[in-house]
C-alpha cells in the first residue's frame, strides 16, 4: 500500500491515476498500430512476390516463344530461300520490345537485394535480344549466316531468369518469416497489453479507493471522536496532503477552538457556582444573624408578658432593663437589613453618593456615642484623638462616611475584649485621614487579603464565632472607592487591627468610574 | 418556684442576653438551672453536675457545640445525659449533624418556648 503511505492529495492521485491509464492506452492503441501496420506490409511484399513471379513467368514464356520463332525461321531459311516479309519483321521486332519492355518491369520490381542479379540477367537477356534483333534484320542477307541455333546465350539468360526467380523467393520468403515474426510478437504484445491495462487498471482503482477510503476513514475517526467529547484527539495532518490535509487541519482547529470555548464556558460556570455558593452560604449567615437578635427580642418580650401576669409586684428596674435589651436587639436587626439593602444598592448600581459640606469631628463623636453600648458590651474603652479635624469642614457624603466609622467601629468592638478601640481622625492637605484601631485578636496575611471581599469573613467560622455576615467591610471598601478615597490595613494575630480610610475633603473627582 | 428535678438541668449559651433569658424563663417554669458559657466549660460542668438534661448552643467558644455532644457521647460517665441543641442555624442539614452529633433533640431560634418544655419534659421522663 505505497500509495497510501506517501503524502499526496487526492487530486494529485487523481491526474496520476487517469495519467497511467492513458500511457497504458496509448501504449496498447502504439502496439496494435504497429501489428497492422507489419499485416499491410506483410500484404505488399506477398503482391509484390507475386507480380515478380508472374513477370519471370511471362518472360519465360516470351523468350521460349521468341526462341521456337527463331528456330522455325532458321529452319526455313535453309531449306527455302523466301526472304522476310517487313510485316513478320516487324511483329517479330515488336514481340522482342514487348519483351525488353517487361525486362524493364521487372528491372523496376527489384531492390538492391537483387540488383545484382537483375544486372547479369539484363546482360544476358539484352545481349541475346540484340542477338536475335540482329537475326532478323540480316535474315535476308543470305551471306551473314549468325549462329541462331546456338543456345548458349539462352540458356545462359534462361540460367540467370532463374536465379533471379529463386533469389526472389528466397527472399520474399525470408521476408515473411520476418513480417511473420513482427505479426506475431505484435499481437502477443497487444494481449498482453490489454490484460496488463485491465490488470493494472484495476490495480490502481483498488489503490485510489483504498488511500482515499483510509484518508476519510481518518477524518471520520477524528470527527466521531470530536463529536463524542473527545476534543483532545486530534487527526494525522501528516498522513494525507493537498485537500485532505487541509480539512484534517481545518477539523483539528475545530476541536482546538472548540476546546478553548468549552473550557470558557465552564469556567464562566464555575464562577457562577462559586458565587452562587458565595450567595447561599451568605443567605444562611443573614438567616443566623437575623435569628440571634430576634430570638432576644421575642424571647424578652414573651418573658415580660408572662411575668407581668404574675401577681405580686412588679420589678420596674428589671422590666427597664429587660425591654432595654429588646430595643438593643431590633436595632441590629435594623442595622443588618441596612446593610444588606446598601450592598443590593451598591450591587445593582443605585447607590448614590449625596455631596454636603459638614464637619467630620463632629460626626465621628456622634458615631461613637451612639456605639457606647457595643463598647461596654465587650468591656473595652474608647481613645478618642479628632483634635486635627476638629473645626474643619469637607465636602463628602455625611451618610456614607458614618456608615464607614459605624462599620470599623462596631468591627473593633467585636473582635476586642477588655481592650482599648483606638479613634483618630485630621485633616491635612485637604485629606480626611481617619484611623480605627484595636487590640483584638487581629489577623493573618491571608485573612487580610479576603476580608474586604463581599460575603466572606477573615474565616469562614467567623460567622459562627462572632457573628456578622461578612458585608460591614465590603460596604465600607465600596463607600471609600465612591467617596473617592482608599482603606487599607495593617494586623498582627493577637496584637489587633488597624484600619486606615483616607478620604478626599473636596469630593470625590468627577470621574464617573468612581461613582 | 417548685423543682421538678432533683438533678438540675445545664444550659450552655455564650451569648449574655440570650442566656440571662433562657435561664429567667426556664427557672419560671420551675427547673433549677446551671450555666456554662463556652464548650470547654460545659462538659467540665456536665461531668461535675450530672445534670438530668443539657440544653446545648452550637455556637460556642473554645469548643464549639457539635465538638461537646461528640466528646459527651463517648464518655461513659455523661453519655445518658440526653442533650437539646439550640441553634439559630435553621438549615436542614443543621437539623441532621444535630442528630447525627449524639444530640436527642434540636430547637431552632427564634425559641418556640412551649415547644422547648414539651420536648424538655419528654426526654426527662422517657
Amino acid at each position: 500500500m505505497k500509495l497510501s503511505r506517501t503524502s499526496l492529495s487526492l487530486r494529485a492521485r487523481l491526474y496520476l491515476f487517469s495519467v497511467a491509464i492513458l500511457t497504458l492506452f496509448v501504449v496498447n492503441v502504439a502496439t496494435h498500430l504497429w501489428g497492422s501496420f507489419a499485416r499491410s506490409e506483410s500484404l505488399v511484399a506477398y503482391r509484390d512476390a507475386a507480380v515478380a513471379a508472374q513477370l519471370i513467368n511471362d518472360l519465360q514464356q516470351g523468350l521460349e516463344e521468341a526462341r521456337q520463332q527463331t528456330l522455325v525461321l532458321a529452319t526455313l531459311r535453309e531449306t527455302t530461300d523466301e526472304p522476310l516479309g517487313d510485316a513478320e519483321r516487324q511483329t517479330a521486332t515488336a514481340q522482342l520490345e514487348t519483351l525488353r519492355q517487361r525486362l524493364g518491369k521487372l528491372g523496376a520490381l527489384g531492390g538492391e537485394s537483387t540488383e545484382d542479379y537483375y544486372r547479369r540477367l539484363f546482360d544476358s537477356a539484352s545481349q541475346l535480344l540484340d542477338e536475335w534483333q540482329s537475326f532478323y534484320d540480316d535474315y535476308n542477307r543470305l551471306e551473314r549466316q549468325s549462329a541462331v541455333e546456338s543456345p548458349i546465350q539462352y540458356n545462359d539468360t534462361w540460367q540467370k531468369l532463374n536465379e533471379l526467380d529463386q533469389r526472389q523467393e528466397a527472399l520474399a520468403i525470408q521476408r515473411s518469416k520476418t513480417i511473420d515474426g513482427t505479426i506475431t510478437l505484435t499481437d502477443q504484445i497487444t494481449v498482453i497489453g490489454f490484460i496488463t491495462t485491465i490488470a493494472v487498471t484495476m490495480l490502481l482503482v483498488i489503490l485510489l479507493i483504498r488511500s482515499t477510503n483510509s484518508s476519510l476513514l481518518r477524518l471520520k475517526t477524528g470527527v466521531q471522536r470530536f463529536g463524542s467529547g473527545d476534543l483532545s484527539y486530534r487527526i494525522d495532518e501528516n498522513r494525507d496532503a493537498g485537500e485532505i490535509q487541509d480539512l484534517a487541519r481545518t477539523f483539528n482547529d475545530m476541536s482546538g477552538k472548540l476546546t478553548t470555548a468549552i473550557e470558557e464556558v465552564n469556567n464562566a460556570k464555575a464562577d457562577a457556582d462559586a458565587a452562587n455558593a458565595a450567595k447561599s452560604m451568605f443567605l444562611a449567615n443573614v438567616s443566623h444573624e437575623l435569628r440571634t437578635p430576634l430570638n432576644a427580642i421575642i424571647g424578652y418580650s414573651e418573658m415580660l408578658q408572662d411575668e407581668l401576669g404574675d401577681p405580686g409586684e412588679v420589678n420596674r428596674e428589671q422590666v427597664q432593663h429587660d425591654l432595654g435589651t429588646i430595643i438593643i436587639s431590633g436595632r441590629q436587626l435594623l442595622g443588618l437589613i441596612n446593610e444588606i439593602l446598601d450592598l443590593s444598592k451598591i450591587e445593582t448600581g443605585k447607590m448614590q453618593v449625596n455631596l454636603e459640606s459638614f464637619q467630620p469631628a463632629a460626626l465621628i463623636l456622634q458615631v461613637c456615642d451612639a456605639l457606647s453600648p457595643l463598647l461596654s458590651q465587650h468591656k473595652n474603652s474608647l481613645k478618642l484623638e479628632l483634635t486635627g479635624a476638629e473645626g474643619h469642614t469637607m465636602l463628602s457624603d455625611p451618610g456614607k462616611l458614618q456608615q464607614i466609622v459605624t462599620n470599623l467601629f462596631s468591627n473593633a468592638c467585636k473582635f476586642t475584649d477588655s481592650g482599648t478601640i483606638s479613634v483618630a481622625a485630621k485633616i491635612s492637605e485637604d485629606q480626611l485621614t481617619l484611623t480605627v484601631a484595636d487590640d483584638g485578636i487581629g489577623m493573618t496575611p491571608e485573612q487580610q487579603g479576603r476580608v474586604f471581599d463581599t460575603f466572606v469573613q477573615a474565616e469562614a467560622t467567623t460567622g459562627t464565632k462572632y457573628g456578622g455576615t461578612g458585608l460591614g467591610l465590603s460596604i465600607v471598601k465600596d463607600f471609600c472607592s465612591m467617596l473617592g478615597g482608599e482603606i487599607s490595613l495593617t494586623s498582627t494575630p493577637d496584637a489587633g487591627s488597624c484600619f486606615t480610610v483616607t478620604l478626599p475633603t473636596t469630593g470625590p473627582a468627577l470621574d464617573p468610574e468612581a461613582a | 418556684m417548685t423543682t421538678k428535678e432533683s438533678r438540675p438541668l445545664l444550659l450552655v449559651e455564650d451569648n449574655e442576653v440570650n442566656r440571662e433569658m433562657l435561664q429567667r424563663r426556664l427557672q419560671r417554669a420551675g427547673y433549677s438551672l446551671d450555666c456554662a458559657a463556652d464548650g470547654q466549660e460545659a462538659l467540665d460542668k456536665m461531668r461535675e453536675l450530672l445534670p438530668a438534661l443539657v440544653l446545648l448552643d452550637i455556637n460556642l467558644p473554645v469548643k464549639d457545640g457539635w465538638t461537646v455532644a461528640k466528646e459527651a457521647s463517648s464518655d461513659a460517665t455523661i453519655q445518658d445525659i440526653p442533650i437539646i441543641a439550640l441553634t439559630a442555624h435553621a438549615m436542614a442539614s443543621d437539623r441532621e449533624q444535630a442528630l447525627a452529633a449524639g444530640c436527642q433533640d434540636y430547637a431552632t431560634k427564634p425559641i418556640d418556648f412551649p415547644e422547648l418544655l414539651i420536648k424538655i419534659e419528654r426526654l426527662l421522663n422517657s
